[in-house]
This record gives structure tokens, C-alpha cells and sequence, in this order.
């Protein structure tokens, strides 16, 4: 510091010493909390969390004990009770082919949401893997995938799966239960990656260009484990918020190809079924409870992922809500 | 600008090319002998073994095959249904009924959803905006088919305002019920864009200007904030003319109107893989015709695309 001037030393005021106050002392020696333990702190205070929660909950007790909510049995029905209406032990009546409606709507869960969260799980991984690579290692690598995911990208959802459902009809006509939800799932997942991969390949080149990257680097971290350690890591967010979303789209998807004859087939239960099914009740305008539980059930499963999706980027990235 | 046609023009060839090449192999996956199918599994005489094979190159080797592909599919040759009709003509007699349908669902999407949109975002998180919310989420976890098949039931079947199916002789009039219910499926997400936009430039610097020197707040709104935040929703309004030609199939069935959707699905029921491939092939082209389209426009709107 240069000496002040003559006279200058006048105008600065005299220092007082305040004491740090306790609220201010910093412990220097604590671990800043990682970001997930800061978001989970954030997310249970959250009303909209604990909404989606509730109802994600719910339809998971659904779908892992539905003998508690009803004692019928959704695949034994008899023409004789068709349209039904309700009656002890049956809460909301029976279909035209003499199922309990109720029962139906409880099982049916089962299937949409199994091909809801498989596909959510594929698109999350394939996206995932393919938009850390092109991210990190950029160049050549980078064109291929960015290229090749465009043209999946080009065609759009519903046609591309119409088109691999009808082909593998052909293919693999008899396929049960778990073979006709991994259909609908591959069919769906892949053409529905490169949204992902185009999220991670974003977050993973902002994210690698960070100091906490070069420190790594720089204190001997290999380039894989820079990228598992460090990079992915912290790309994850966007992703898992666009994944929790999806989930819910996608079994909106399952249920629409089931409309037209492509999702599972009729001997499953399912949700997208019995909609299908009831579509024969909307024209005559009778009946209309055996299209609007099953609707009102997927409706709902689907809100509550949406919500969990909305209420997790809320806590991730609480920029964006106070804004 | 000429530079950034050239690029983006270069750019659509290998998606064009790629999406043909997924299309063509998954064709080729199925089982059993390729002339019976085309042939709808009906036993052919050697004649028309012969005939068919030379008309789909059948005996060139697969890459071969799929050039073959590709130049029946720039040419507008689809080949030919079970009952013997040019997939194409097919095609011409039906895609008129889906235009103007994606049309006027385009038209219902952009006033409602930009309208609503921006109500909710100069109100933002008041009452209005919040009941926007909740619709827009109800509307994107129920299956479009269902929210077709109430509407149907109550305009068409209960009231009795229009029609509940269209049937062969449309017109402009009947296609408005399906044209809203095909709309409603983006509407959701327009809507919310335009809400975020709207509301981000509410608070931009040249707003502040505006409102500071005296403008009024009717002026302010539609000259300031509404012209900058309409960018990004009208783009992403245009590239839905190709996916709302897809969403189609589903409206359509619903409704019965003759368009390609509904050609499609009949052709999914009847187990015409290969008319359903066509008829699809041929949508994935428009689908990137369009969005090349706009691509365009939106450079012509937009100096900063064209120039980046």
C-alpha cells in the first residue's frame, strides 16, 4: 500500500473492533452437506412432495397386496352379472363381460405401472450412459451420438411404437404377461431415450468444465473416475426430474396403445384395457362407471408422478422457485 | 441466412435417412416369407411370386433393398394394400380430412393456449394461474382417448350440440369438437410455456422503460412483453403441426373421420403391417418436412438463430 499523501490520513475513520457474534462463527472443520441431503431437507418440508407421495404410496400397496382391497377375482367374471350393479363385496358393480369392476381397476395397476417405471428405468439408463459419453468425451464420439439420437428423436412416439408393436405381433404372437410388458416397454424406451440424453449431455458439459473437476484432475483422478465420482454425480438432477415426469407420460402412452389394439394384450389386466374395453359404453352413454374408475385410477397414479417430478425440481433447484 | 438453409437442409437428410433405415429394418425383422405378407398371407401363384419380388427387389441384397426403400418413399410409392389400392392413393383420398383437422386443432391450441397462457403468467400464482395449473395437470394424466370419449359423450351424445362421430361426408363444422379434443393434448404445455415466458418478461429491463415512461399497461403488455415472450411459443406450437398429425390416429378413431389416422388404425386391426408401416413412413416424412419448415421460419423471425 502506498503511503497516504499528507493531510489524506485525516479522513479515514477510526476502526472499531467488533467481536464476532456466536450466530456468525463458521466451523471451518464441518462438511458442507452434499446436495441430495440439502434437497431431501428442502422436499420434506414440501407440501406438494408429501401430496405425491401419498398417492404414489397408496397405489404402491395397490399393486403389492390388492387382496386388501378387494376379494374378487378380476379374471373370473360371469355373463350373467354383465353390467351388474353393485352389490355386497362389489363396491362399483361389473364390466359387460361380468368382471368386478372394482377388482379390475385394483389389479390393473400392476401392468400400467410396471410399464411405466421399466420404461422410465430403460430410457433414464440408456440416456443416461449415451449423454455422459457424448458430454464428457465430446468430438467424433459426440456427433455420433448426438446425430443418431435426433433421428430417434425425428420420429415421433406414438407412430414409432405402432410401427415396432405391429411388427413384433408378427413376430411373437403368444407372449404372457411379463413378455407383453417388456413389448411396450422396449417399444417405448427406445425411441424415448435421446430427451435424456440430450439433458445429460447439457448437464454434464456445464458441469465438467467446474474447478472441483480440475482439483480432481489435478490431483491424479483418472478420466473414468473423474466421470463417476465427480461429473455424473452432479449432472444427475435435471435428469432425475425428467425421468419422474416421463413415468407418468408413459403410461398415458401404454394406455393409448392399448386403445388401439397394440399395448398389452386383452388378457391382461390393465388399465389401457378396460379403458379400451369401455369405449363400446360411451356412445350408448350406460354404464359409463366402468370407463371412469379405471380412467380416474390411472389419472391419478399419473398426477402423482407428475407432482413428485415437479416437487423434486423444486428442491434441487431452488433458484428456479424463488424466481 | 442462406448459410443456416444450407446447414439446416444438410442436417434433415441423415434424419430422413436414418428414420427410413429403423423403419426398413424393423420391416425385415419379421418372420416368414416376405412375399406373403405383402401378399396379406393369402397362398400366391409363382406369377405373383415372381412379379412381387421384382416390384420390391426382393432378391437384391438388404442394403440394396432399403435404397429401393428410400426411392419409393421420396417417389410416393408405397405400394399396394391387401384389397390392392396404391397405399398412396390411399393416402390422397385421406390426408385432406387430417390437414384441416391438425389445422384447426393448431389454430384452437395456439388462441386458448396463448390466450389462457398469458392471463396466468401476468397474474402469476394468482387464483387464475393456480386454477390454470391444476387443469393443465389433470389434462396431461388422463389419456387423450378418454378426455375424447367425454367430450363425445357429453356435446355429442348428451347435448347434442354436433355430431358424436363424423362419419364419410365432413365438413368444418364437425371437425370442431375433434379438432379441440386433438388440441388439448399440447394445449397443456403451451400453456404453461407461454404462462414462463410471459411472466420472465414482465420483468425485463425494456419493460421497466416502458412502464416508467408512461405507457399504458394494455400497451405495455402487447407491444413489450407479449411480442418478445411469443418467440419460443409459436415455434413450439409449429413443430406440433407434425406430431398433432400423429395424435391424429387416436382423435380420429375416436370420431370416425376418414382421415390417415383413422386408415392407420384400421389398417393396425385388420394386421396390414405393411400398410401400417406405408401409412406411417409416410407421417415420419411429413413430420420432418415440417419441422424443417419451421426450423426456417423461426430463423426468419428470430436473427439470433441464424446467426449462432
Amino acid at each position: 500500500m502506498p503511503e497516504p499523501r499528507e493531510g489524506q490520513e485525516r479522513f479515514v475513520a477510526p476502526i472499531d473492533e467488533t467481536p464476532l457474534r456466536a450466530i456468525d462463527a463458521v466451523d471451518v472443520d464441518a462438511v458442507p452437506e452434499n446436495q441430495w441431503k440439502e434437497a431431501w431437507k428442502r422436499l420434506r418440508v414440501s407440501p406438494l412432495f408429501w401430496l405425491a407421495a401419498a398417492i404414489i404410496t397408496f397405489i404402491g400397496v395397490m399393486i403389492f397386496f390388492p387382496t386388501l382391497f378387494t376379494s374378487a377375482d378380476p379374471t373370473r367374471g360371469s355373463l350373467d352379472d354383465s353390467f351388474a350393479p353393485a352389490r355386497d363385496g362389489h363396491p362399483f358393480g361389473f364390466t359387460r363381460q361380468g368382471y368386478d369392476l372394482w377388482a379390475r381397476t385394483v389389479y390393473g395397476a400392476r401392468a400400467s405401472v410396471a410399464v411405466g417405471v421399466l420404461t422410465a428405468i430403460f430410457t433414464a439408463l440408456l440416456g443416461m450412459i449415451t449423454g455422459a459419453i457424448a458430454g464428457y468425451y465430446g468430438g467424433i464420439v459426440d456427433t455420433l451420438i448426438s446425430r443418431i439420437s435426433d433421428i430417434f428423436f425425428s420420429i415421433p412416439l406414438l407412430l414409432a411404437c405402432i410401427v415396432v408393436i405391429s411388427v413384433i405381433n408378427n413376430t411373437w404372437p403368444n407372449r404372457g404377461f411379463w413378455g407383453s410388458v417388456l413389448v411396450v416397454v422396449v417399444a417405448l424406451a427406445l425411441f424415448a431415450w435421446p430427451q435424456i440424453t440430450r439433458q445429460m449431455r447439457g448437464a454434464v458439459l456445464e458441469v465438467k468444465n467446474l474447478e472441483f473437476v480440475d482439483a480432481a484432475t489435478a490431483i491424479g483422478a483418472t478420466k473414468m473416475t473423474n466421470l463417476r465420482r465427480h461429473i455424473v454425480p452432479n449432472s444427475l438432477a435435471p435428469v432425475i426430474v425428467a425421468t419422474t415426469i416421463t413415468l407418468g407420460i408413459f403410461i398415458v402412452a401404454e394406455s393409448s396403445l392399448s386403445f388401439l389394439g397394440l399395448g398389452l394384450p386383452q388378457n391382461v389386466v390393465s388399465w389401457g384395457n378396460d379403458l379400451s374395453d369401455a369405449q363400446n359404453q360411451v356412445r350408448s352413454g350406460q354404464h359409463l362407471q366402468v370407463m371412469y374408475l379405471p380412467a380416474i385410477a390411472l389419472g391419478m397414479t399419473v398426477l402423482g408422478f407428475i407432482l413428485l417430478g415437479e416437487a423434486v425440481r423444486e428442491a434441487l433447484d431452488p433458484k428456479a422457485r424463488k424466481k | 441466412m442462406w448459410w443456416y438453409v444450407v446447414k439446416r437442409l444438410l442436417q434433415t437428410i441423415p434424419v430422413f435417412l436414418g428414420a427410413t433405415l429403423i423403419i426398413f429394418f424393423l420391416l425385415k425383422l419379421r418372420p416368414g416369407d416376405p412375399i406373403l405378407n405383402l401378399a396379406g398371407n393369402k397362398p400366391v401363384s409363382q406369377e405373383v411370386r415372381d412379379a412381387l419380388a421384382a416390384q420390391y427387389h426382393l432378391d437384391d441384397p438388404l442394403l440394396l433393398q432399403w435404397v429401393h426403400f428410400v426411392k419409393n418413399a421420396v417417389t410416393l410409392d408405397f405400394g399396394n394394400t391387401f384389397a390392392g389400392q396404391p397405399v398412396f392413393e390411399l393416402i390422397q383420398q385421406t390426408f385432406p380430412v387430417t390437414v384441416v383437422l391438425a389445422l384447426m386443432a393448431l389454430a384452437f391450441d395456439a388462441i386458448l393456449g396463448i390466450g389462457l397462457g398469458t392471463i396466468a403468467g401476468l397474474r402469476r400464482n394468482g387464483w387464475f394461474d393456480s386454477s390454470m395449473l391444476v387443469v393443465s395437470l389433470i389434462l396431461l394424466s388422463i389419456p387423450i382417448f378418454v378426455v375424447g370419449f367425454v367430450m363425445q359423450l357429453v356435446f355429442g351424445v348428451k347435448l347434442g350440440w354436433t355430431t358424436p362421430t363424423v362419419g364419410g361426408d365432413w365438413n368444418v363444422g364437425k371437425l370442431i369438437l375433434p379438432a379441440i379434443v386433438l388440441a388439448i393434448a399440447n394445449f397443456a404445455y403451451t400453456l404453461r410455456l407461454c404462462r414462463t415466458s410471459v411472466a420472465e418478461n414482465l420483468t425485463a429491463d425494456h419493460v421497466r422503460t416502458a412502464r416508467a415512461k408512461g405507457l399504458p399497461e394494455g400497451q405495455v403488455v402487447v407491444k413489450h412483453v407479449l411480442r418478445n415472450s411469443l418467440v419460443p411459443v409459436i415455434t413450439y406450437i409449429g413443430i406440433n403441426l407434425g406430431s398433432l398429425m400423429a395424435g391424429a390416429i387416436i382423435t380420429e378413431t375416436i370420431f370416425n373421420i376418414p382421415g390417415v389416422g383413422n386408415a392407420a388404425y384400421q389398417a393396425i386391426i385388420r394386421g396390414e403391417t405393411s400398410t401400417v408401416v406405408a401409412i406411417v413412413t409416410f407421417m415420419v416424412m411429413v413430420y420432418v418436412f415440417m419441422s424443417l419448415i419451421v426450423d426456417l421460419l423461426y430463423a426468419v423471425l428470430d436473427p439470433r438463430i441464424r446467426y449462432a
